[in-house]
């Protein structure tokens, strides 16, 4: 059977207010170990947003967010700890673009989806012999099993006009992640300036982990002009760039180089 | 992994990593991926022949009119 005839089944939920999309390929991909691992991951996400989702009262997140837990703190989780650590680094790193506090208050979503989504997709890699491509609202984790099936190609939306594709980026293991203000408008700003972007239209970043290329293109939007050199500089990584004036360009990081 | 959270008036204002877990495997397994990254720009939407969508964030109301959305309806 050749790659192309590879059939793939498809499932999708609503969790933390974003469609979750799953594609599995390969030998598990519609009997009862594919239910129970897309039933994991799921499971995960829900989890994840009852602790860190700012839409609820009850969450860590809204706690810490009216110093309720901030006294005591032994009664932060140990995976509260690690998303704002991973916040504080990504702020570091990006020189202040990217920060979990903005004007005063917490939010640490930046980080959460991409963190969360990496989390979930821990239980699809249990499925022997199983490619798969877990996508939280156009965010996605991405593995092929074998070496022998083609990549997953995955499109990257055009920044101008959501109903096209501008570009298409075969993977087979690693993460996409694109930030862009096609969809929800004026949601990136810059933390240091609180500059929405006007040069940059959208950021799409492709790394080993969706933790890191999703923070990377958000933090990528945030400096707008300066995200070429920024990228650039990112381990690993590669990113594409669509500019507002219609240009677009491709950014390759650091260790990501090709060995020639 | 250690952090600190400055609050002021009821709000964590500050985010202090105090202690970083020793060693951090994150690294290595980035600075061992070096896989080179092939865009391929396309004028087509129709023949990209693509598996899943990465864009903006497409939220649950704005999904049922993506291109992501269309791809899963083929697919269930």
């Amino acid at each position: 059977m050749t790659a192309a005839t590879q059939a793939v089944r498809r499932r999708v939920a609503q969790v933390m207010g974003l469609p979750v999309s799953l594609a599995l390929r390969g030998r598990h991909t519609d009997d009862s170990r594919a239910d129970d691992a897309w039933a994991a991951a799921m499971a995960t996400l829900h989890d994840i947003d009852r602790v860190f989702s700012t839409y609820r009262n009850d969450s860590v997140i809204s706690r810490l967010r009216r110093g309720e837990a901030a006294e005591v703190p032994a009664e932060v989780p140990a995976e509260v700890a690690e998303v704002l650590a991973i916040g504080e680094r990504a702020r570091i790193e990006s020189r202040g673009a990217f920060d979990v506090v903005r004007d005063g208050v917490l939010d640490p979503s930046g980080v959460v989806k991409g963190w969360a989504v990496e989390r979930a997709a821990s239980s699809l890699r249990g499925l022997a012999d199983t490619d798969f491509c877990l996508s939280a609202g156009g965010d996605m984790v991405v593995s092929v099993a074998d070496p022998e099936r083609a990549a997953w190609r995955v499109g990257i939306e055009h920044a101008a006009d959501p109903t096209r594709i501008r570009a298409a980026v075969p993977l087979r293991t690693g993460a996409i992640a694109t930030s862009g203000l096609a969809h929800r408008g004026a949601h990136v700003v810059d933390a240091r300036s609180g500059a929405v972007p006007t040069a940059l239209a959208s950021v799409t970043v492709i790394g080993p982990d969706l933790t890191w290329a999703d923070i990377d293109a958000t933090a990528g939007l945030a400096l707008d002009r300066e995200a070429p050199r920024w990228l650039a500089t990112r381990p690993g990584r590669t990113a594409y760039l669509q500019w507002s004036d219609g240009r677009t360009q491709t950014v390759v990081g650091q260790a990501g180089c090709p060995a020639d | 992994v250690q952090v600190e959270l400055t609050v002021n008036a009821g709000k964590v204002t500050d985010v202090q990593v105090v202690q970083y877990p020793s060693g951090n495997p994150r690294d290595q397994e980035i600075n061992s991926y070096a896989l080179p990254v092939l865009i391929q720009e396309t004028l087509d939407a129709q023949s990209a022949d693509i598996d899943m969508v990465s864009g903006a964030t497409v939220t649950s109301v704005g999904y049922a009119q993506s291109l992501q959305s269309a791809l899963d309806q083929a697919g269930l």
